[in-house]
């Protein structure tokens, strides 16, 4: 499937959801849309990099929170050429009941925070569920990196984001889940413009797709 | 000249026993510290000290010269708060007082006198009034601090008044201790034959300056009055508490939360009306089975806003367990600070910044203030000293931007990979149970550690390696070691 048959999608399916408002999208670039206001599921070993995309696109604060063996380990002097340091926030929870409890206070504040939400295992209908609704409630956008396993979710999309062997960093999204009908893979290259000039950090980074890998 | 007035509470430990009516009082009885690794004797009733207690004593020769001694160890905190309700009595007497730690208070009471009739009439009211409230004490008045509190500790009567200008001759018979000098001072001040007040008047400045310090010569001139030594008066802080008892104990968490927006809508407005704010909020329930709970919740920024007081006690109040209801309660705002009034309902940058603060409020008093952190730049070339975490309450966002190409994750210590086909940097390997095999690698990047830290002093060769199998990995090596291991230093996106 390519990206001009999901950027037609995408109305049709909030159309389909709420009937009258038009739901905000981000644009990651190259037609990848992820709609505000919802819970998006991402795995596989480069997932930060869809998570740090995501976040690069929207200009509110971004938290990233987790248990403290994922959250020790983020380098902000890595960071920072995708995103800028000064809007993140980083959330360190001593158990899964805290961390899930943070994430729903995070999504539901006003604000339209970015909660990037570093979830140790699965997560059960029920509480993708409830971030879900704080998610529609805050109007942010939430992403959760899972590690284990996905399973059942209420989450609007969920993404496989492997790195590529290439001389350019790339990457393979594949969106695998979708609730609108959302899908598509992408190929997505960094391609750096001029690394000393770009002074905001976003422009570093540029996004191009192939056709549908 | 001014004219201090001083007071001694010598039993102040006991005064306060007393005022709560202790009934061991009534027999020997002494409060003890321990001091130089034993428990000694520091203040004993008169019962005591007619057995031949004697303050100072190791409690153990105490206890075999009166056998009956009862004791209690000093309880310094207590005391200290006695002293400072007695600070803010003292606003009776004068407008300027001072606490004089542990056990005394320093008043200017130049130009209040006449209001008692003069100062001995004004020291003997102090006294009666002392003696109303169960407390003992010495008074000495003259020119100087120092001289005030060399009357009042070591003069003959309990009112000591040294005239203006006649306090040379009041300080003259009294020993050299009354000077409040260090106790290896006074001792070589007596081995040179010099007790009283009086032989150190007697000798030049400059031999005493020579022989014993400039500390001693200074103390001197502070006392006699010849360097100033005002008397540095402390107001009170104001205290914003409130607090409300209900004729029935009540216990549904609409009442608590009815009471609790009453006692903060109270509180609010005086922090509003002084223009300042609180960052902490404690709250006091008394319950009529289990005693006093204490709930606290701490704010990012000072606040004076009741509804956001609520909403940030509505969890720590729904934890509460009340069983038979709670009938006294008592809302005391902390950290007071003086807050800006900024435009917010205009522009959307303020609100984006309420919004964040709201949010690390919110976050910090569940899961701890320290949970809730930024990242700041540090100036340092070791990787993991390029930045640190601040907490997010206290600090503002800073970065800068960090001069080399680094992972966005870094594992800290490295983790160890088990080398399969070797090579510089490996051909094959194996780091978390997963195979990888490299296609191309940058490097090496040598970093020497910094050799005036205590940390570790190895030069590391660091390689960023594009693995066939996707993952950009930052492998790490130490040159120069027997064994050719190899680590995992961190990731690129």
């Amino acid at each position: 499937m390519g990206q001009a048959e999901l950027q037609n999608l995408i109305p049709l399916g909030a159309v389909l959801h709420h009937s009258l408002s038009q739901p905000k999208a981000l644009e990651l670039g190259a037609g990848v849309r992820l709609r505000q206001g919802r819970l998006h599921e991402v795995s596989g070993a480069s997932a930060d990099m869809f998570a740090i995309q995501t976040a690069a696109a929207q200009d509110n604060p971004i938290l990233w929170m987790g248990l403290h063996r994922d959250i020790v380990t983020l380098n902000p002097s890595g960071l920072q050429a995708y995103l800028k340091v000064e809007d993140l926030i980083l959330v360190e929870a001593v158990s899964r009941g805290e961390l899930l409890w943070a994430a729903d206070q995070a999504l539901r504040a006003a604000g339209g925070f970015c909660v990037i939400i570093d979830m140790p295992d699965t997560l059960s209908l029920k509480e993708s569920r409830r971030l879900q609704l704080a998610a529609e409630q805050g109007g942010g956008i939430g992403l959760l990196l899972l590690r284990g396993p996905a399973s059942t979710s209420a989450a609007q999309t969920r993404w496989e984001c492997q790195p590529r062997c290439a001389e350019q960093p790339s990457w393979d999204w594949a969106c695998l889940k979708g609730k609108n009908g959302e899908a598509g893979r992408w190929r997505m290259t960094e391609q750096l413009r001029d690394r000393k000039g770009g002074a905001s950090a976003k422009d570093t980074l540029h996004l191009a797709a192939a056709a549908s890998a | 000249m001014p004219r201090i007035l001083s007071i001694w509470l010598p039993q102040l430990p006991l005064d306060r026993l007393a005022r709560h009516g202790d009934p061991r009082l009534a027999g020997a009885f002494a409060v003890t510290a321990e001091e130089r690794n034993a428990w000694r004797v520091m203040h004993a009733n008169r019962a005591a000290l007619k057995a031949g207690v004697k303050p100072g004593q190791a409690l153990a020769d105490a206890r075999a010269i009166c056998p009956d001694l009862l004791t209690e160890p000093s309880d310094t905190v207590r005391e200290e708060l006695l002293l400072r309700a007695l600070w803010r009595w003292a606003d009776c007497l004068s407008p300027r007082v001072s606490l004089d730690p542990p056990d005394g208070l320093l008043l200017d009471i130049s130009g209040c006198s006449h209001l008692f009739g003069g100062e001995r009439e004004m020291g003997g009211e102090s006294l009666t009034r002392l003696s109303d409230l169960q407390i003992e004490a010495r008074i000495g008045i003259a020119d100087t601090k120092g001289g005030a509190q060399a009357l009042a500790r070591f003069g003959a009567d309990a009112l000591n008044v040294a005239e203006p200008g006649e306090l040379r001759a009041a300080l003259a018979d009294l020993p050299i201790a009354a000077l409040a000098l260090p106790d290896n001072l006074i001792s070589e001040l007596a081995r040179a034959g010099l007790s009283t007040v009086a032989h150190l008047q007697d000798q030049k400045s400059a031999e005493l300056a020579r022989r014993f310090g400039l500390h001693l010569t200074q103390t001197i001139d502070t006392a006699l009055g010849r360097t100033p030594d005002p008397v540095t008066p402390k107001a009170a802080d104001p205290v914003y508490a409130a607090r409300m008892t209900l004729p029935e104990p009540i216990g549904f968490l609409e009442d608590l939360e009815a009471v609790l927006e009453r006692l903060a809508r109270q509180i609010c407005g005086w922090l509003e009306q002084d223009q300042s704010g609180a960052r902490r909020f404690q709250l006091t329930v008394r319950c009529v089975d289990t005693g006093d709970h204490h709930l606290g919740i701490g704010f990012a920024r000072p606040c004076t806003d009741p509804a956001a007081v609520l909403r940030q006690f509505s969890h720590p109040l729904s934890e509460l367990e009340i069983e038979y209801g709670a009938d006294w309660f008592r809302l005391c705002a902390e950290h007071i600070e003086p807050i800006r009034l900024k435009q917010t309902s205009f522009g959307e940058e303020a609100k984006r910044a309420d919004d964040r603060l709201i949010l690390i409020e919110t976050l910090g008093n569940r899961i701890g203030f320290d949970h809730v952190r930024v990242f700041q730049a540090k100036d340092s070339h070791v990787p993991e000293h390029e930045f640190e975490q601040a907490e997010a309450v206290q600090a503002a966002p800073r970065w800068v931007q960090a001069p080399r190409e680094r992972p966005i994750r870094l594992f800290t210590p490295p983790e160890y990979v088990q080398v399969e086909t070797p090579g510089r940097p490996p051909k094959a390997f194996k780091w978390r149970r997963m195979d990888f095999s490299s296609e191309t690698a940058h490097g090496p990047e040598r970093i020497t550690p910094r050799w005036f830290r205590d940390e570790d002093l190895r030069t590391r060769d660091y390689w960023k390696v594009q693995t066939r199998q996707g993952r950009r990995l930052w492998l790490l090596n130490y040159p120069g070691e027997e064994t050719e291991d190899w680590y995992v230093a961190g990731e690129f996106p």
